[in-house]
């Protein structure tokens, strides 16, 4: 690839091998509990779960990946990737145990449009070229580094939280690192590639359905933190990241995906913008989606659990 | 059963003054060292050697005991045809029985008193003045005009490399090295790797173990295995008239030869033969994600087929459980993934795999002007006909370079093998000469024509195989149908060789390093 400061792939993975760590590594019993105030608990418990399921959901999307990788490296990559956005879903799991937030073998609830985003990924991932996927997953890897995760830095004061955060944000930075690399080589495609590939999915189906789940997925999210304190600026600067990182890439603006994606996250980010009309009206609508029309929750997604070790095989709900 | 070592190893040969220079040694007292020793006799080869490592014969299935242990390739064609056996209990026979045949191919024979047990080789050296192998077994030495490689592809192995593994405080067990002494009965079991010992090893192991966790890096194409016992009638009709055996292996045979089609060459058969694959998923497995899981994502035929019925529903039983995380390393008490989970396990079953020796033999050997076979062989192995190397006289391989099916019987393969080495030695014999050194040009041009031919099929479809190189060079397989192998096997050309002759240097009275013609 051609790239001006194009990156080792075989180096990152090494890196990528290197790093790892385990629920197990953490003192989950350390002090710090106390830290959350009575009043922000609720808050916190709904904001965890949706941070957790964006990260199941996030899993899932680089196990599609990996499939479509343009390397066998970046291959790999992707299937350590797939394990390690389980892995944080897997701390946040632990993180809300700790604090109390779970009895015994509870998992939260997801609520509908992760429902909705669960049963699109289920249905239409593995078939999406990479040039959509190795879009929208870097959108929302920014968003969770960039908004959220400082976000509950700022708003929780636990010492284990920020430990585990730590481990997560340094995750989180080699992801985006090869996020925008592979999306800079997809723009290295011909423009006529380009085209084709972007044409002949936008007009798809699956794409269309994606767009009416990833719509009102986002702007719940944005709802609930803006209303739990989140300075709107903070998520600015975030979107703002996506653009200024995929701008930093040679090729990376001639993916046409990536510039609606971007003219896309300028909207979400404006709150006075008319979009929100349409967004929250879909919110809205989506929370009367009849639940018997959900098929089975896959079982990919029962996979999270906050025991750091496992002895005997266990399946179904928190199962390790 | 005298096919044990019941003697103390005679040394032939030790110290130049008594030094008695073989007609043929043969290295390794497996299957096909057997069978090239059963082959030697029958064209008159009486002074031959086989040195064997262990301490009774049978080589990888001697070695492979873990439990369920079998062929994946139909009884009938698991034997050789000058030595078939009747007696096959199964479609697919049980490890032990093959071993029970070798054994007794070896006393049917006569093979024993020329096996010597507990002789490793060490070193193989090309005499050139003397126009002999020299073999070194540690510190006995031992000389032969020919010799031939039936050390086999699969007969080491060893422990992987993974983070961690020194560390683990519980039974490490290798599948082709079974602790038969060890009882899993209700243990935490992980097993990792998921190839053709894994598919096996696994359903035996569910109905025993307390929980079995199953650590997968890359599913393979599972197709169903019926494995029925043979009717007694059958078996009896087999003993009485061979020609309905031979008749029933014939069709075996030329049924595995279609698949070449699918198998060997990436065409629409392959496709085909993905679709039976999925279905078998597809019909067996029940979680969707599971599926998913265990969907292979290259063509069929670019690694080696898994053969099994058992194996998916052994995944879904209650105690078993597929993952497909990472493994991050090995821990004190079991495995950590990559998910951030530890899994404490009382035993970690290694179903690696084999160290398959692509590089040639894993002792050194050294040809006519010194050179050294391993450093030749070093990236890219090169043989004529998979059976000969230039440089090194008088030497046969069998599962020598691109020798490998992907589709029909190894044995079929190593008798072609057999059948090309023991023509070598008739014409050394027969014609009185000193060496045959297969000629460089015949060499390259075949294996330009290896490789050229090897483009097209599944193997270099794009996944990476032990029947690769690291640069992904294919040094182990055959592109073609075993027909078209063993009609190359059947025609030994004594012009594809630099000869040097016993007759020449007696003639001219030349000094002998100069008679080569």
């Amino acid at each position: 690839m051609a790239t001006k400061n194009s990156m080792d792939m075989d180096e990152m993975l090494a890196k990528v091998k290197g790093r790892q760590w385990a629920l197990a590594d953490i003192d989950w019993d350390a002090p710090g509990v106390e830290t959350i105030s009575e009043e922000f608990r609720p808050k916190l418990k709904a904001f965890m779960a949706d941070l957790c399921w964006i990260e199941n959901v996030g899993a899932r999307g680089f196990a599609a990946m990996a499939k479509k990788a343009p390397t066998p490296t970046i291959a790999e990559i992707y299937r350590y990737f797939h394990a390690e956005e389980q892995r944080h879903a897997n701390a946040e799991l632990a993180l809300l145990k700790r604090w109390g937030m779970l009895e015994d073998g509870e998992i939260p609830e997801p609520n509908v449009n992760i429902r909705m985003a669960i049963e699109w990924l289920d249905t239409y991932a593995d078939d999406m070229p990479l040039s959509v996927l190795g879009t929208v997953i870097p959108m929302l890897e920014v968003a969770l580094d960039g908004a959220l995760l400082k976000f509950l830095l700022e708003e929780v004061h636990d010492p284990v939280c920020h430990q585990v955060f730590e481990k997560i944000n340094n995750d989180e930075s080699r992801h985006i690192a090869v996020d925008f690399e592979v999306l800079d080589m997809i723009g290295h495609a011909t423009a006529r590639k380009l085209a084709i590939d972007f044409v002949s999915n936008v007009a798809t189906p699956a794409l269309i359905i994606g767009a009416l789940m990833y719509l009102p997925l986002l702007n719940r999210i944005r709802n609930n933190i803006v209303e739990m304190g989140l300075e709107p600026e903070k998520l600015y600067r975030a979107m703002e990241r996506f653009e200024k990182l995929g701008n930093r890439g040679e090729f990376t603006h001639r993916v046409p995906l990536f510039q609606v994606i971007r003219q896309h996250a300028k909207m979400v980010v404006n709150p006075k913008h008319p979009y929100h009309l349409l967004a929250n009206s879909m919110v809205t609508l989506s929370e009367y989606y009849p639940k018997a029309l959900f098929r089975p929750i896959p079982t990919w997604f029962k996979e999270l659990t906050y025991e750091p070790v496992t002895r005997s095989v266990k399946k179904g709900m928190n199962a390790a | 059963m005298t096919v044990r070592d019941d003697r103390r190893p005679t040394s032939s040969g030790q110290g130049a003054s008594k030094r008695h220079v073989h007609t043929t040694l043969v290295i390794g007292a497996g299957f096909i060292g057997l069978g090239t020793a059963i082959k030697l006799r029958e064209a008159g080869i009486e002074d031959l050697v086989i040195l064997e490592r262990a301490d009774r014969v049978g080589g990888t299935w001697r070695d492979a005991t873990y439990p369920g242990a079998a062929c994946d390739i139909p009884s009938q064609l698991y034997s050789f045809s000058f030595a078939k056996n009747p007696g096959w209990s199964r479609a697919y026979s049980p490890s032990a029985e093959i071993l029970a045949h070798i054994e007794e191919l070896a006393e049917r024979f006569d093979l024993v008193k020329d096996i010597r047990f507990n002789t490793a080789v060490t070193k193989l050296a090309f005499d050139k003045r003397a126009a002999h192998w020299e073999v070194t077994a540690g510190r006995k030495k031992f000389y032969a005009r020919t010799v031939v490689v039936a050390s086999g592809p699969l007969s080491d192995a060893s422990l992987p490399n993974i983070a961690g593994l020194e560390d683990f405080e519980g039974k490490k067990v290798l599948s082709a090295r079974w602790d038969n002494d060890y009882d899993f009965t209700g243990k935490n079991v992980a097993v990792i790797g998921t190839g053709a010992s894994a598919v096996q090893i696994i359903p035996e192991l569910v109905k025993v173990a307390g929980s079995v966790k199953v650590f997968q890096r890359t599913p393979g194409w599972v197709m169903p295995r019926v494995d029925v016992e043979t009717p007694d009638a059958v078996k009896q009709v087999f003993e009485k008239l061979p020609v309905v055996q031979q008749a029933a292996r014939s069709a075996l045979f030329f049924a595995h030869e279609a698949a070449a089609t699918g198998l060997v060459w990436n065409t629409p058969i392959t496709t085909l033969i993905q679709q039976a694959g999925k279905l078998h998923i597809r019909m067996t497995v029940k979680d969707k994600w599971l599926r998913r899981q265990l969907t292979p994502d290259f063509r069929a035929g670019c690694k080696r087929m898994l053969m099994s019925s058992d194996y998916y529903p052994a995944l879904q039983a209650d105690n078993c459980k597929l993952i497909t995380w990472p493994i991050a390393k090995i821990t004190p008490a079991g495995l950590q993934t990559c998910d951030a989970l530890q899994h404490e396990v009382d035993a970690i079953v290694f179903a690696t795999g084999y160290d398959v020796h692509l590089e040639g033999p894993p002792y050194p050997i050294t040809g006519l002007d010194g050179q050294s076979l391993q450093e030749e062989w070093s990236g890219h192995p090169e043989a004529y006909k998979s059976a000969s190397a230039h440089g090194y006289p008088n030497l046969f391989f069998t599962c020598g370079p691109n020798s490998g099916p992907g589709h029909n019987s190894l044995l079929v393969y190593a008798q072609g093998q057999i059948e090309y080495a023991v023509s070598g030695i008739r014409a050394i014999v027969e014609q009185d000469l000193r060496w045959i050194d297969v000629k460089k040009d015949v060499q390259d041009d075949y294996n330009v024509s290896m490789q050229k031919r090897l483009r097209s099929t599944t193997w270099m479809s794009g996944c990476s195989s032990w029947y690769l190189t690291k640069d992904g060079y294919n040094a182990s397989m055959y592109p073609g149908f075993a027909t078209q192998y063993l009609r190359q096997m059947q025609d030994f050309q004594i012009r594809d060789y630099e000869v040097s002759s016993n007759a020449a240097q007696r003639l001219w009275n030349i000094p002998r390093d100069l008679t080569a013609v």
